[in-house]
């Protein structure tokens, strides 16, 4: 059971990392946290149903098309609807309010279209579904390779944020906006960059899930609520942390199923949670810096 | 070298700032002096393209407007700004911080010259790059806030009251420095309330009163000037 519960956990902390890794990334550099983020996963689980239904070909490589057309859906949302909200906000705070208002009504546009196509009913289809026995325990194929495609997107993520200078531009916006302005940095184009790295970072999400989870139209607040949960538990911005506790927030669902109730996974990490606030406030790895 | 000329800014109804002009020279040190709420900086924000000027303002860096520009854009044309409070980026090293000053393509080739001449002002952050920038006292900090402008090529340097939060003798170590930077023949304007220090090493001051230009000449003589004693030195 040990075996079965570690394996299942490390292969869904995976995804939830990768997942976080986005949100953070967006959140981060953006500042306008995306309340629709999970729909944007949950979109492209959809999507990758419809295609894989009607072509026949691996979600993994429809995740080449879902990914890109999900940036570049993300990058327009950022120009065309949260760019306005930047240029009126007086304070860092009236933006955030702002854009959480509007990114609630994304949220409800986008499940509302979903609901409409799809319907509320539980969708699943059937991929890579071969058991692969490693030690002792047994886990499914597609989860295997939808945890290889995580860790290697995340390591791929990570590297562009470390190593470019693209990358430390994003960085440099998430740690000081008025700094990375002062040094020649377009804080508009690279929020909007950001926005559209967090939304390609979902729909991959959503693609990986989907080759082993059903899903609903409605399920998109469940990893927008996830993802929030790591990444401030991480610290916003960190995203070393993010991927970090991504991965333990996977173990302890897989851990509290197996050896507790699986209706008490959601309790549990919501306790772990607010646990972790009134520790440490500013997040796991969060620096209380200005 | 640049040439400011009809800047006002206002904040709503209050208007913050009313017809400046106001010019620097290639390589001169230029203060503007005010108290607390003359203006000091919004002028410097106005200049760097952090709050917007009212219609009709000129500001000219080497014949280019910069009134309308973003600020970003501002950088690339050739102006850096010291702000107050530093604005670094706190939770990265200082080689970061420096290596980001060279961020865009133009100040990205002399990368290594800009570099050699920060050394050559503040050589104590040789041995610190390797330091996150957040966890140096307040003096280093403010070494890598004007490296890190430095960085960026300017031709003009702008400072936001640099002795801010320094001690007397950081403050002394600062203002010793930046005759060496406008010896490389980048211009350095900036704006203090301690007027005595700035002035001693500055070619020229203005003085700045409730958003208005109320005096300027050279700094040795606005040293010798009763008014200014009276008003600025404390005397």
């Amino acid at each position: 059971m040990f075996m079965n519960a570690l394996l299942s956990g490390l292969t869904l902390g995976g995804v939830y990392a990768l997942v976080a890794m986005g949100l953070t990334i967006q959140y981060g550099v953006s500042r306008s946290l995306n309340l629709g983020y999970g729909e944007f996963l949950i979109g492209a689980a959809f999507a990758v149903y419809v295609l894989f239904g009607a072509l026949g070909i691996s979600p993994y490589l429809l995740a080449l098309v879902v990914v890109p057309v999900a940036f570049g859906l993300s990058w327009l949302i950022y120009r065309v609807m949260l760019t306005p909200i930047l240029r009126r906000a007086r304070t860092p705070v009236a933006l955030e309010i702002d854009s959480l208002l509007l990114t609630f009504g994304l949220l409800f546009a986008m499940m509302g279209i979903m609901l409409l196509v799809f319907g509320s009913n539980y969708t699943s289809y059937t991929y890579l579904s071969v058991p692969v026995r490693i030690l002792d325990a047994t886990v499914a194929l597609n989860r295997l390779v939808s945890f290889g495609a995580a860790v290697v997107v995340g390591a791929l993520a990570f590297a562009f944020l470390m190593r470019t200078r693209t990358g430390m531009a994003l960085r440099a916006v998430a740690v000081d906006p008025v700094g990375a302005q002062l040094v020649g940095i377009d804080v508009k184009w690279a929020a909007g960059l950001a926005f559209a790295i967090g939304g390609a970072i979902a729909a991959l999400g959503g693609v990986l899930i989907s080759t082993y989870m059903t899903f609903t139209a409605e399920m998109g607040v469940v990893f927008t609520m996830k993802a929030l949960i790591v990444v401030i538990m991480a610290g916003v911005g960190h995203v070393v942390g993010a991927l970090l506790v991504g991965l333990a927030l996977g173990l302890i669902e897989a851990f509290v199923a197996a050896y507790l109730d699986p209706g008490l996974t959601v309790a549990v990490i919501y306790a772990v949670f607010l646990l972790a606030l009134i520790v440490r406030p500013v997040g796991i790895f969060g620096r209380a810096v200005r | 070298m640049l040439e400011v000329s009809n800047l006002s800014v206002s904040y709503g109804r209050h208007l913050a700032l009313s017809d400046v002009a106001l010019s620097v020279g290639q390589g001169e040190i230029v203060v503007v002096l005010g108290a607390n709420g003359a203006g000091k900086s919004t002028f410097i924000k106005a200049l760097a393209g952090l709050v917007t000027p009212a219609p009709g303002a000129r500001i000219l860096l080497g014949g280019q407007s910069l009134e309308r520009l973003p600020a970003h854009q501002i950088v690339e044309a050739g102006l850096a700004l010291v702000p107050e409070g530093r604005h670094l980026f706190s939770t990265l090293t200082v080689a970061e911080n420096l290596s980001l000053g060279a961020f865009l393509p133009r100040t990205r080739a002399q990368a290594s010259d800009s570099l050699e001449r920060v050394f050559a002002v503040f050589p104590k952050l040789r041995q610190r790059l390797s330091q996150i920038a957040g966890t140096m006292s307040g003096g280093e900090q403010q070494m890598v806030a004007i490296g890190r402008a430095m960085m960026t090529d300017p031709q003009l340097l702008l400072l936001d009251e640099p002795s801010l939060g320094l001690s007397p003798l950081l403050t002394t170590e600062l203002f010793r420095a930046l005759p060496n930077i406008a010896a490389t023949g980048t211009s350095v304007l900036m704006v203090e309330q301690n007027s005595h220090q700035s002035l001693s090493i500055s070619d020229r001051g203005y003085l700045l009163e409730d958003g208005r230009i109320t005096g300027e000449g050279a700094a040795s003589d606005l040293l010798q000037s009763e008014a200014v004693q009276k008003a600025y030195l404390g005397m």
